[in-house]
């Protein structure tokens, strides 16, 4: 198989039932794989953000791809980038089994090597939050692994792109937005 | 006491000032819109709907089809024949259903519909009951927007954004499903309808760059042998003057796709065919020899480029457009230029230098005697049982190329594109980027409500036919006269062709048993008539063409006829075979 890169599409919407649904069928349609998908509401009242993460071994795909997204009625603007082109995160949360007599957790290297944090403690396990790249979040599963993890779970991808301008800046202009700010 | 007048003047204001349920207000919307026809069908989730439609039977002119599907197809046709939206309306369910047919044929073939359903009370969505169907999710993939009501106060806005996104940029359909509790209860504030002139999300560029339209002038301009492809595109933006002028102009050859017939008149000097799987030999084979090709609201369909890799590879590429995410979806382009083709065309014919192509031309004109020898002088050789092509021929000449001309799926489909001389534009009605059979009575009949006073002259393949039969009566009940062709050669043609052609023969269900069609006609109250003679068929084609009521005239012509040119599915347009 060809190289595959990894491409993150940004889209903005109109906050609306069925609207992932929307988006999704274009990728399932054209048998492409979702490998996350993240969305919340922005800044602006009643608009949305989806981030979708994708591996594709053809840019000239991904651009078709993000022109059918942008056909949604309700889709505002869509953008995709290369990993260079954005700054961006995951975040996991690990359920560690910490029983009378297990071998203590050494919450130093948590914290200081792998930048992960205790946020809960139950009776026998501890719920820790770790925040990074997906290879960040593997290395601390690696590390974390010997001390036995109950439950894992990783979000999808949230990213900003490396421009100066904020992305909702290019919505279209002649609509009244209304600011949480 | 108070006159009557008086009292008509009372009601109106009583109307004014009362509320209006989400039924009216759904009428008054499609007044506000001055849609004129609708073609529909009854049932349970709808009824407040029609109960309305009661009221305003004097302004609203509604068409009871015989099945959903026979609506949505007949709102393509009147889509089609007049330039403006189709609409259609059905119960929820298997109503629903069988609309959607009919959908996925308008958004292939950009047809502007608002298809309006019916939907169980809020109250059981999700609950499975009686005649519930996710119909926003089974029609998602297939309309341009679809949306679901279920409060009266959203009608009027939701009707005008359906109206706006189902005839702007790439003309599509939009489905408008209502919950009957919507329907029943009313606005909590008075109606009033704005129309939609523009969305914050869906706002399609017109006017064109100007660097786009430079670009593409320059190309033009420097090409040797330049060629252009025009499609639907511009009959949809009522581009055909500018088209014309411009062609004159630049004096380039002009070949049309299929649904991109009638765009241009084809005794036009520069008018050399259509191209595509069963175009003709000289447009097909002559996109080998190009070196810019301007391509004109047409989209690269793989029945137009066989493979699409081998297709123009050595020609630059122009491509007008109004729609940014066709825009090298299958061939690389040098010069894209997104816009409406009326309004890139205006902008570009100043741009462009006037030229004389005629050397160029006449290597168009001279592949065609290939053609006429081995294709078209055969067909209408007048020898053996009578073929498609005469048929369609004399229907041609005697109605001097002006008629609006429908047709269903098959090889019909293909010989009426070669042997009818369109003049005038919307000519041509055809399911071209579905290939639905069963499209053609309901299109005819909705293609003659679009355009009342064109003749309207379909051609059905037998098994066609007999796929949206029904749609007679409704034809009949309509009374409008609708003139109606099969041409039968007891098989599904086409599919025998591939059969013969690439499956060694092996006629694998194909052949039918066909009912007698005429008395069929004659039961739903159409006259009709048998032609199986040579001699006949000019008498035949004349009472057809003279009655002043629908009419159905059966042809019987040669069973196991091919239709030539062909290129072979995927393969590139120089293996075409002329026999
Ligand atoms: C709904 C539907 N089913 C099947 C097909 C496949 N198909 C394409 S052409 C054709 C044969 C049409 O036969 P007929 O109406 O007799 O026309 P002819 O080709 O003989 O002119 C068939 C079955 C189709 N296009 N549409």
């Amino acid at each position: 198989m060809d190289f595959m890169n990894t491409y993150t599409i940004c889209v903005f919407t109109e906050n609306s039932i069925g609207l992932l649904n929307k988006i999704t069928i274009i990728f399932t349609r054209r048998r492409i794989n979702i490998d996350s998908l993240t969305v919340s509401e922005t800044e602006r009242k009643g608009i949305s953000r989806f981030t979708i993460v994708i591996k594709h071994e053809k840019r000239e795909e991904v651009e078709k791809l993000v022109r059918q997204i942008r056909k949604i009625v309700e889709v505002l603007a869509v953008f995709g980038y290369l990993n260079e082109d954005i700054v961006f995160d995951e975040i996991a949360l690990f359920k560690i089994s910490t029983p009378l007599g297990s071998r203590p957790l050494d919450v130093e290297t948590i914290n200081r090597v792998h930048k992960a944090w205790v946020v809960y403690w139950g009776l026998d396990y501890v719920v820790i939050q770790k925040t990074g790249s997906e290879k960040e979040i593997f290395d601390f599963f690696k590390y974390i692994k010997p001390h036995g993890i109950i439950e894992f779970v990783r979000s999808g991808r949230v990213a900003v792109a490396k421009t100066p301008m904020g992305l909702v800046e290019y919505l279209p202009e002649d609509m009244e937005w209304e600011y949480y700010l | 006491m108070a006159t009557a007048i008086e009292i008509m003047e009372e009601e109106k204001v009583a109307i004014e000032t009362k509320l209006l349920t989400g039924s009216q207000a759904l009428m008054e919307c499609l007044i506000a819109e001055n849609v004129d026809t609708i073609f529909g069908y009854p049932g349970g989730a709808i009824m407040p709907v029609y109960d309305a439609l009661y009221d305003y039977m004097d302004r609203i002119n509604h068409i009871l089809v015989r099945h959903e599907q026979g609506a949505s197809h007949a709102a393509e046709g009147y889509a089609r024949s007049s330039g403006r939206v189709g609409v259609c309306m059905a119960t929820s369910g298997p109503g629903a259903t069988n609309l959607v047919t009919g959908i996925a044929d308008a958004i292939i073939d950009c047809t502007p519909m608002v298809a309006i359903t019916g939907q169980v009370a809020s109250g059981l969505l999700g609950t499975d009951a009686f005649q519930e169907t996710d119909v926003i999710g089974i029609t998602t993939p297939i309309c341009k927007w679809n949306y679901q009501v279920v409060d009266p106060d959203e009608i009027p806005e939701v009707m005008a954004k359906a109206f706006y996104i189902a005839a702007a940029g790439k003309p599509g359909p939009v489905l408008i499903d209502i919950t009957k509790d919507a329907q029943i209860k009313s606005m909590t504030k008075p109606f009033e309808y704005k129309k939609i002139t523009k969305l914050a999300g869906y706002h399609p560029r017109r006017v064109p760059k100007l660097e786009q339209v430079e670009k593409a002038a320059e190309l033009i301009n420097n090409a040797k042998k330049p060629y252009i492809l025009v499609g639907h595109g511009v009959l949809i933006s009522e581009a055909m003057e500018e088209f014309r002028e411009f062609v004159e102009k630049a004096d380039i050859p002009v070949a049309s796709t299929l649904l991109g017939l009638s765009a241009m008149p084809i005794d036009h000097p520069n008018y050399m065919g259509w191209l595509g799987m069963h175009g003709m030999y000289a447009p097909n084979v002559m996109t080998d020899q190009c070196d810019v090709l301007i391509a004109i609201g047409m989209r690269f369909d793989d029945r137009v480029t066989g493979d699409a890799n081998l297709f123009v590879k050595q020609a630059k590429i122009v491509h007008i457009e109004i729609d940014p995410a066709e825009v090298e979806k299958i061939k690389k382009t040098e010069a894209p230029v997104v816009g409406d083709a009326k309004e890139v065309l205006k902008m570009l014919l100043p741009l462009i230098e006037k030229k004389d192509h005629s050397a160029w031309k006449k290597e168009f004109r001279d592949l065609e005697a290939a053609e006429k020898e081995a294709v078209t002088d055969r067909d209408l050789a007048k020898v053996g049982k009578i073929k498609m092509a005469e048929v369609v021929k004399m229907v041609s000449d005697k109605t001097k190329g002006e008629a609006c001309i429908v047709v269903d799926v098959g090889q019909h489909q293909m010989v009426t594109a070669r042997y009818y001389d369109f003049k005038n534009p919307h000519s041509y009605i055809a399911s071209g980027g579905l290939g639905t059979m069963g499209f053609a009575i309901p299109a005819a009949f909705g293609a003659k409500m679009g355009a009342p006073d064109r003749e309207v002259v379909a051609f059905i393949g037998d098994g066609c036919f007999q796929m949206t039969i029904q749609e007679l009566g409704t034809i009949a009940q309509s009374g409008k006269a609708v003139k109606m062709i099969i041409l039968n050669n007891n098989f599904l043609g086409m599919v025998r062709q591939w059969q013969e052609l690439f499956f060694e023969r092996r006629y694998s269900f194909v052949e039918l048993q066909n009912p007698d069609f005429i008395t069929i006609a004659k039961g739903f109250g159409i006259p009709g008539h048998k032609c199986e003679d040579r001699n006949d068929l000019n008498a035949s084609i004349d009472a057809l063409l003279e009655s002043e009521t629908a009419y159905l005239l059966e042809v019987v012509v040669e069973k196991e006829e091919n239709v030539f040119p062909m290129v072979p599915a995927g393969r590139s347009v120089s293996e075409i075979r002329l026999k």
